[in-house]
């Protein structure tokens, strides 16, 4: 960072690069800095439910390295068997348990950042004053660094079901969800794919899914033997009475894991039906979910482009795949006029442009259909505040045009 | 007052450079320094639900809201926000998150911070903004709801809290429990490891009037159990087992009566029996939580007033209680003050002192990222006008 400063030249922190927004890519010449092996398991601290890691640690190998210990790191973002904990703390990442177990933020205990000057600071939610944790985390790399991490621990459940219901319209299903969360049963995950991606999926994966349903949704309970039998029953009878027409449970660990491995990599299995895709990242009221997958198909439909719908559907996060090839100029077009109708049509609907893939390069214009200038300003004056020169990633998150000048003080 | 109107009143104190202070149910004054010869914006009245639709699991409240009032709305559509406030009749929203206030059950749910998921505010200036919304994910620029939890309102005064709910338990019940002598550390390590997890837990000496349930040799724990109906008996057993296998024989329930009990014991480190006693809080690891209760009590016995001690098993945090007599306690305070500073350096004060109250160290240990904090309060309030010298923020405290 002192070198970054010396030279008066941006710099980037990446992971794995595995972000969808442009985050970690530089935009013209500076350094960046990779955190690729600087990926060490710092502390365990098991009676204290926590650890101690740097940024490079890959997501996943957290939870693998300390299962014997009974316990878990629970921000499980699709890409997880690459992305760094210390990317996903850059995005506040997700991913499907996040329905329960809430986004990076919720698990991230205390940070130390390297700042705009190359000295370090530390912050911990239990510290007095302003929760700085809170606002590094998601900051997309723009406030400081993250050298290492204290992260939350979860016991592994005791018992953990998973269903698999087919519906034979994307709407029930998104009903059914509805009327899930609606019921006040917050599942472990509820997660939804449609029929192009059910198909993709079971042709790279046979993942066991119904190639007939128009829609699945892929339901995780996790608890106590008695709290998974009723989310069972309880969830069973709500997605029969919304038209399912399977409801199917994993009966053993191997099961499961099919079921989890066709969902985890339906974004890779469409690469069978289309040389290309775009992912958009919205999120809308859970109940505003129909709605909001009628708009996405409506414009998928004028464009004459394929969407396949693979979603954190509890969640009312949507990841609509527009499928395209990339020779083709109009489909290019279509799939970027698609992506930004998406944006609008989730503004409208009381949502946001990005539920967990960040803002980056991608979405920063889109940030002035959720913000009005002065909400903008605000955020740019801490921005100014961290890191005055803008040396951290630069050009990421804000519009052009957008500076703290536009308060009044 | 209605945005507009707080807006306006900003904005003149702002271009007069006269200090404003906010009003709100009090309950979390005695956590920081009193504020002076400054205007008061009362925000007691802004107690409207601004949004709630039960099947989104989302609410959107005006700050002033009383933590009461929010649970009594929720209660209704079987759901909750385990704000867990003390004196929740009183303590407003903004109150709550100004001063990043959390409770015993933050293990299990989060704290109120983790549940906010959005904001309107208004800064200094007068300027009106947002930040977040009233969807459960959302990354789409800097989360700057959460930057205002405790900021005692000294960045921006917050006018809207948007949070996530959660369904309500179907059942509640509170384990009460005295420790036989010699069983204490074998309780905290049964009761950690209890499953399903406590939904909170404490251990306490003294709160004679605050806790319920019959003292020890050892003291005495009080569990929550919150769960669906068809575990509660099961659990039950589980957990008298567990307890069993720690030495205590008898558990006493209380199912009617739990969460007035629980509220009780939230209410307990506010409640003080006169104006010469002060309650402390000091974060901990939860495997150092009885060392530290027992090192603080030492302290308090040496300057010979009564103590009583709270410690949440499943976060860590000690909470001290020391009431002195009317003829030695003003000059006492501060050397106590300063000798369970040098065992909790991290102890914060909750309530009490009396006249005292500024002279004493508040806060205890400043964060590591001061400077950062001054440098956003520099920015935000560039003239300095909202609650100045109530922190450390501007400064005027080292």
């Amino acid at each position: 960072m002192k070198i970054a400063r010396d030279l008066a030249e941006p710099l980037i922190a990446r992971g794995s690069g595995t972000g969808l927004c442009g985050g970690a890519a530089p935009l013209r010449a500076g350094i960046v800095l990779s955190f690729a092996r600087m990926n060490q398991l710092l502390e365990l601290d098991i009676e204290n439910r926590r650890a101690r890691v740097a940024p490079g640690l890959v997501n996943l190998q957290l939870s693998e390295r300390i299962a014997s210990t009974g316990y878990f790191y629970a921000p499980d973002p699709a890409s997880q068997r690459a992305s760094t904990i210390g990317g996903n703390i850059g995005t506040n990442a997700g991913g499907p348990h996040c329905l329960a177990y809430g986004t990076t933020v919720n698990h991230v205990l205390a940070l130390e950042i390297v700042d705009d000057r190359g000295e370090c600071f530390t912050t911990a939610v239990e510290d007095l004053g302003y929760d700085l944790t809170a606002l590094l985390v998601g900051s997309e790399g723009t406030l400081g660094i993250v050298t290492s991490a204290w992260v939350r621990l979860l016991r592994i459940p005791s018992t953990t079901g998973v269903w698999l219901a087919a519906f034979p319209s994307i709407e029930s299903a998104s009903e059914a969800v509805s009327a899930i969360v609606g019921a006040g049963i917050v599942p472990t995950a509820l997660e939804m794919m449609d029929a192009t991606i059910v198909r993709a999926v079971e042709s790279a994966y046979a993942a066991g899914y119904p190639a007939d349903a128009a829609a699945v949704l892929l339901v995780e309970s996790s608890g106590e033997p008695e709290e998974v039998a009723s989310a069972d029953a309880a969830i069973a009878r709500i997605a029969r009475a919304h038209g399912a027409t399977k409801w199917q449970a994993a009966t053993s660990a191997d099961q499961r894991e099919a079921l989890w491995r066709g969902r985890k990599g339906a974004a890779g299995a469409v690469g069978r039906i289309a040389p290309n895709y775009y992912t958009q990242d919205v999120c809308v009221p859970r109940t505003r979910l129909p709605e909001m997958l009628a708009a996405v198909d409506d414009a998928a439909r004028k464009h004459g482009i394929v969407v396949g719908n693979v979603f954190h559907a509890g969640d009312g996060n949507l990841h609509p795949l527009l499928l395209y090839d990339k020779r083709d100029a109009r489909q290019v077009a279509a799939v970027i006029e698609i992506g930004n109708l998406v944006l609008a049509r989730a503004v409208e609907l009381g949502g946001t442009i990005s539920g967990e893939h960040g803002v980056g390069i991608e979405k920063r214009n889109g940030m002035s259909m959720v913000y009005r200038t002065e909400d903008l300003a605000a955020m740019a004056c801490v921005r100014d505040v961290f890191d005055p020169q803008a040396l951290l990633n630069p050009e990421k998150i804000f519009p052009s045009g957008i500076s703290c000048r536009e308060m009044r003080t | 007052m209605n945005d507009t109107a707080i807006s306006d009143a900003l904005a003149e104190a702002s271009a007069g450079r006269r200090p404003v202070t906010l009003r709100g149910g009090g309950v979390f004054s005695g956590m920081h320094r009193r504020v002076i010869d400054a205007d008061e914006i009362d925000l007691r009245s802004r107690r409207a639900i601004l949004e709630y639709e039960p099947r989104d699991l989302t609410i959107g409240v005006e700050c002033g809201l009383t933590g009461a009032h929010m649970e009594q709305t929720l209660r209704e559509h079987r759901q909750f926000l385990p704000l867990d406030a003390p004196d929740a009749s009183q303590a407003s929203v903004g109150g709550i998150l100004a001063a990043a206030w959390s409770g015993p059950r933050r293990h299990r749910y989060g704290r109120p911070r983790d549940l906010l998921i959005g904001s309107s505010f208004a800064l200094a200036d007068g300027t009106l903004a947002r930040a977040g919304g009233m969807v459960v994910k959302n990354v789409a620029g800097y989360d700057l709801s959460r930057l205002f939890v405790g900021s005692m309102g000294t960045l921006a005064v917050l006018l809207r809290a948007n949070f996530k709910t959660l369904p309500l338990p179907d059942s509640a019940r509170m384990f009460l429990a005295a420790l036989p002598a010699g069983t204490r550390e074998r309780a905290f390590a049964q009761i950690r490891n209890l499953r399903p997890e406590p939904a909170a837990a404490w251990w306490s000496t003294g709160f004679e009037r605050e806790v319920d349930g019959e003292p020890g040799d050892d003291g005495r724990i009080a569990i929550l159990l919150e769960c669906e109906n068809a575990l509660l008996e099961r659990a039950t057993l589980d957990w008298r087992a567990a307890l069993g296998r720690a030495g205590i024989p008898e558990t006493r329930l209380l199912d009617a009566g739990a969460h007035a009990s629980f509220t009780r014991l939230l209410d307990a480190p506010m409640r003080l029996p006169g104006v010469h006693a002060l309650s402390y809080r000091s974060p901990s690891l939860p495997s150092h939580a009885l060392a530290l209760a027992d090192s603080l009590a030492e302290v308090v016995d040496r300057f010979e007033m009564q103590r009583d001690l709270l410690v949440d098993i499943m976060n860590g945090d000690v909470t001290l209680r020391a009431v002195g007599d009317a003829a030695s306690f003003t000059q006492m305070a501060g050397m106590l003050d300063d000798a369970l500073h040098d065992r909790a350096p991290r102890a914060r004060i909750l309530a009490g002192g009396g006249e005292g109250h500024d002279r004493l160290d508040c806060f205890g240990l400043l964060p590591n990222a001061l400077a950062q904090m001054r440098a956003l309060k520099a920015r935000f309030d560039p003239h300095g006008i909202l609650n100045p010298g109530i922190a450390f923020f501007d400064g005027r405290h080292s």
